[in-house]
């Protein structure tokens, strides 16, 4: 046991062992017949066993469970797309999308103080009048 | 096979006037465009051009909405090889290797590779369903949730291939697709997991979920690099190259034409299609190879497999169209629907009383196929342009993209976020060199899987061994399955030792 599990290794098992848990609970709960179960019981017990089976194989390794740098530049670019995606139908499609493309640009290693927000403007532009009109449902938008 | 006269017929309705041919080139452009970006289906440019084909007679309305078919399905490949974003579930396997070759700077050949693929793959599709159109159909009507569940199957045994390096971590992701493909309401009516959100009552949308794992997650990946292709002297955009890589395509000529005849086949099974036909060719193109080994980091015959296999199941999603009148998928619903516009109605006795209408919409497909070779070739130089825009400008706009495309999908909130949330997952998985394909293709399945399933338990009293025997075409199948999982590899393991042997 010369190695150990890294922070994000643990935190994708984690959390998918937390959803497997809720799933297999919440069909459970449902119902307990064969044609509910059938997929979903197998499925999480190979979860269950395929996660012991994993975390065994990396605490025996010799070699440390490897950690990739820029995690929190990756996390803080995730953390925005989040938002952004939230934003889309509540501050409206055309300033979430300027805001957020200018700021992943920023954030990608732009440097151009006034390339990133003109490039945003007229991108976000481009979008609500051409990939937005082909939508067959209602679009929010604040200023176009 | 062939009725002579009512073949010649159709020659005279697709070659006595230019009229028919008119709308191909546009619907080929739509389909391009449609299939190359995110979240913009084949399904829907066909519905949004669906309109427009009211003033055109019957056979030109068939060839602009087929073309929009045809140029969609190869477009979904472009940014697969690209940017490693699947335009539609039907070019997953696409990505597998034609995104690692376009990070080597091969992105015009695998771009050839990818347009000689599809575009032999829909002839042969074509091909077969003009000689084969009465026998297809017959057999369409035999195929059961028995046989469902062998070609689902199938599919999904290439999970298992998916990770060299670490099978359990490829089970594992797969494994997880199958779970939460089981949120929502079950195929009996229950409900699982849906946490008292309406959104979930369908599942999991599975288009949003395979955009944010794939696309979102790569872009995430990419931000600290300059460009797609980091060497500067492999950024251009070549015609060269790319020919190269179509004449390179038929260095490979068995993989081109098994991946075409198992697109054709599974195609035609209503509701299974290129989605499942991309992913079984890869699978069986990876297994069969001199070099598997190579699969995953650009092997030429991974691209070769998937392209030719899901264009090929356009021919065979027509076959149920045409000959039952049964849509096999939402594209070919539309064309149902362009079918009752003009008043015709699918089935026996339409291939009986139009065989001249039913020879001149499939030879007016294959004509449409040559057309796509040029347009294509045409497209790709600027499509290519993709590697040539720096990634701190393309990161950001192509995440806006694929948060833009689950809600197109969707029409609510909650496709942007499942965008969000995969992006989420599928940035932890690749951290920890998880495959993310696996997951896509355990949450595609996983649903068809359950379905199938269900019924075969249901219409064989609880015993579906016995109804196994009792299934030919089933049983055929699934003693194809096992032979080619289980006999090729033991085969080859078997020579491999007597080789070591007489090499001793």
């Amino acid at each position: 046991m010369s190695a150990r599990l890294s922070a994000s290794h643990a935190a994708f098992l984690g959390i998918v062992l937390a959803i497997t848990g809720f799933i297999l609970w919440s069909a459970l709960s449902a119902s307990t017949s064969l044609n509910n179960l059938i997929v979903v019981a197998p499925a999480a017990l190979l979860l269950g066993v395929l996660a012991l089976c994993i975390v065994v194989t990396v605490l025996r390794s010799p070699d440390a469970d490897p950690a990739p740098a820029g995690a929190l530049g990756d996390l803080l670019l995730l953390a925005g797309f989040g938002i952004f995606c939230y934003a889309l139908t509540h501050v409206g499609f055309d300033v979430a999308t300027f805001v957020f493309v200018w700021a992943g640009i920023v954030m990608s290693g732009g440097r151009s103080l006034w390339v990133p927000p003109l490039y945003a403007a007229i991108f976000s532009l481009a979008l609500v009048k051409g990939f937005g009109s082909l939508f067959p449902y209602p679009m929010l938008t604040l200023v176009l | 096979m062939l009725d002579q006269f009512a073949l010649s017929q159709a020659f005279g309705l697709l070659f006595s006037s230019f009229d028919p041919w008119i709308w191909v080139i546009p619907g080929l452009l739509i389909g391009l465009v449609f299939g190359s970006i995110p979240g913009l289906q084949i399904s829907m440019a066909m519905a949004v051009f669906l309109p427009v084909t009211f003033g055109m007679d019957f056979l030109q309305a068939m060839l602009f909405l087929t073309a929009i078919f045809t140029g969609g399905a190869y477009g979904g490949g472009v940014t697969a090889i690209l940017m490693n974003i699947p335009g539609s579930s039907s070019s997953i396997a696409t990505a597998f290797d034609g995104y690692p070759m376009a990070r080597q700077g091969k992105h015009n050949e695998a771009l050839g590779l990818g347009l000689a693929a599809s575009v032999v793959g829909s002839f042969i599709g074509y091909i077969l369903l003009l000689l084969l159109i009465g026998p297809m159909a017959a057999l369409v009507l035999k195929i059961g949730p028995m046989e469902m569940v062998v070609v689902v199957l199938w599919g999904l045994t290439l999970i298992a291939t998916l990770n060299d390096g670490n099978v359990a971590k490829g089970l594992f992701a797969g494994f997880l697709g199958l779970l939460l493909s089981q949120i929502g309401m079950s195929t009996t009516g229950i409900m699982r997991t849906t946490v008292g959100n309406p959104h979930l009552l369908d599942g999991i949308p599975a288009v949003p979920a395979m955009i944010g794992i794939f696309a979102a997650s790569e872009l995430l990946r990419l931000r600290g690099s300059s460009y797609l292709v980091t060497d500067e002297a492999q950024r251009d955009i070549s015609l060269r190259k790319i020919l190269a890589g179509v004449a390179e395509t038929f260095r490979y000529p068995a993989v081109l034409l098994r991946g075409s005849l198992i697109g054709a086949g599974i195609g035609a099974i209503p509701g299974v299609g290129s989605s499942v036909a991309n992913l079984v060719s890869y699978g069986e193109a990876r297994r069969t190879s001199r070099t598997p080994e190579a699969f995953g980091k650009g092997a030429p015959e991974g691209v070769i497999a998937a392209e030719s296999a899901n264009s090929s199941s356009e021919g065979g999603s027509m076959t149920a169209l045409l000959a039952l009148g049964i849509p096999g998928g939402a594209a070919t619903a539309v064309l149902l629907a362009a079918f009752s516009f003009h008043n015709i109605i699918g089935g026996p006795s339409f291939i009986r009383n139009q065989t001249d209408v039913v020879y001149s919409i499939i030879l007016g497909n294959l004509g449409q196929v040559l057309l796509l070779a040029v347009v294509g070739l045409l497209m790709l130089r600027v499509l290519g342009m993709v590697v040539r825009v720096p990634l701190a400008y393309l990161v950001p706009s192509v995440l806006a993209m694929c948060a833009w495309g689950g809600y197109g999908i969707t029409g609510t909130i909650a496709g942007p976020l499942t965008v969000a949330a995969f992006a989420l997952l599928g940035w932890l998985m690749r951290r920890n060199a998880y495959p993310v394909a696996a997951t896509v293709i355990g949450l595609l399945l996983g649903r068809m899987m359950e379905g199938e399933l269900v019924r075969t338990l249901q219409i064989s009293n609880n015993q579906p061994m016995t109804y196994l025997l009792e299934r030919p075409i089933a049983l055929v199948l699934a003693i194809a399955m096992l032979a080619v999982l289980v006999g090729a590899p033991s085969l080859k393991a078997l020579r491999a030792r007597k080789a070591r042997r007489a090499g001793q």
